[in-house]
């Protein structure tokens, strides 16, 4: 499955949930709420169009962490990341 | 001219740091306070023959019996009230510590006095790390019932490519003053800055 390209003010979301992981199909905005992203990512995983995370899996992303990044010269894209929390070390 | 490193937490990704740092025009001081369990010989870089010992002393004995490498060991915990002195004369800090309080003592201290930083963090689960610089760090708190399943020897080797993904971030930044910043999955790095 294909991604779209985001725009300046859009972001590619990448998605980590139990073990599994993948990209949404479509940017959202880069400004967006934690609660946005975290609601768009769950319904973009039941509807089973996140490629690599089976609609199965969709549990609550609630313990996740929302983390961004602004596009630079060497990653060209704002990048937002939903992943698991990392306290070890 | 040769870069002093303080590397904070010595458990998992810290004890492998050391090791895969060994041969940077570097001086490390590594700091702990935990003493080394039967368990951590299953993620660490820490051995049988140091079991009850402190975990700074002990590599700091191992990487000199094994490799002549020399490291300065300081078994202390660091606190609000020692940050200063522990942390002071480094040019760089690493950050491989197991909690969000210590982690912020390192992130505000490195901060206040403009001294580049490097986190490194694992999940509970040994399924996800990150190499990130400080100007993108966000520390992660632990759920009250989180338990680490990451000492249970499966993920040594993902453990390990943490560890080494952060030393390449180091030698970069020593060789260029770059600052590159990563996400790690099994079997995927990703740059994120």
């Amino acid at each position: 499955m294909s991604t779209t390209h985001p725009r300046r003010h859009e972001a590619r979301v990448n998605i980590t949930l139990n073990g599994q992981n993948g990209d949404m199909s479509d940017p959202v905005p880069f400004d967006a709420t934690d609660q946005q992203i975290k609601h768009w990512s769950l319904e973009a995983i039941r509807s089973g169009t996140v490629s690599g995370i089976s609609p199965r899996v969709a549990g609550s992303l609630e313990g996740c962490v929302i983390d961004r990044f602004p596009a630079t010269a060497t990653v060209p894209v704002n990048r937002i990341f939903v992943r698991p929390r990392t306290p070890f070390g | 001219m040769t870069t002093h490193i303080v590397l904070i937490g010595v458990g998992a990704l810290g004890s492998h740091v050391a090791l895969l740092a060994r041969n940077l025009d570097v001086s490390l001081k590594v700091i702990d306070f935990d003493r080394i369990e039967q368990k951590n010989t299953l993620s660490q870089f820490h051995t049988r023959m140091s079991l009850g010992h402190n975990k700074a002393r002990a590599l700091a004995q191992t990487m000199m019996g094994l490799f002549g490498a020399r490291i300065e060991a300081v078994p202390h915990r660091l606190t609000a009230d020692n940050v200063d002195a522990l942390l002071s004369g480094g040019d760089l800090l690493i950050d491989c510590l197991d909690n969000a309080a210590s982690r912020r003592l390192v992130q505000r201290w490195a901060r206040r006095h403009a001294v580049p930083c490097l986190h490194g963090a694992l999940a509970p689960d040994g399924a996800y790390g990150r190499v990130i610089w400080d100007e993108h760090f966000v520390i992660d708190e632990a759920p009250e019932d989180n338990q680490a399943t990451c000492e249970d020897g499966e993920h040594l080797a993902f453990i390990a490519q943490v560890a080494a993904v952060l030393v390449q971030s180091l030698q970069a930044h020593l060789a260029e003053g770059a600052t590159p910043s990563y996400h790690l999955r099994r079997g995927e790095v990703v740059r994120v800055a």
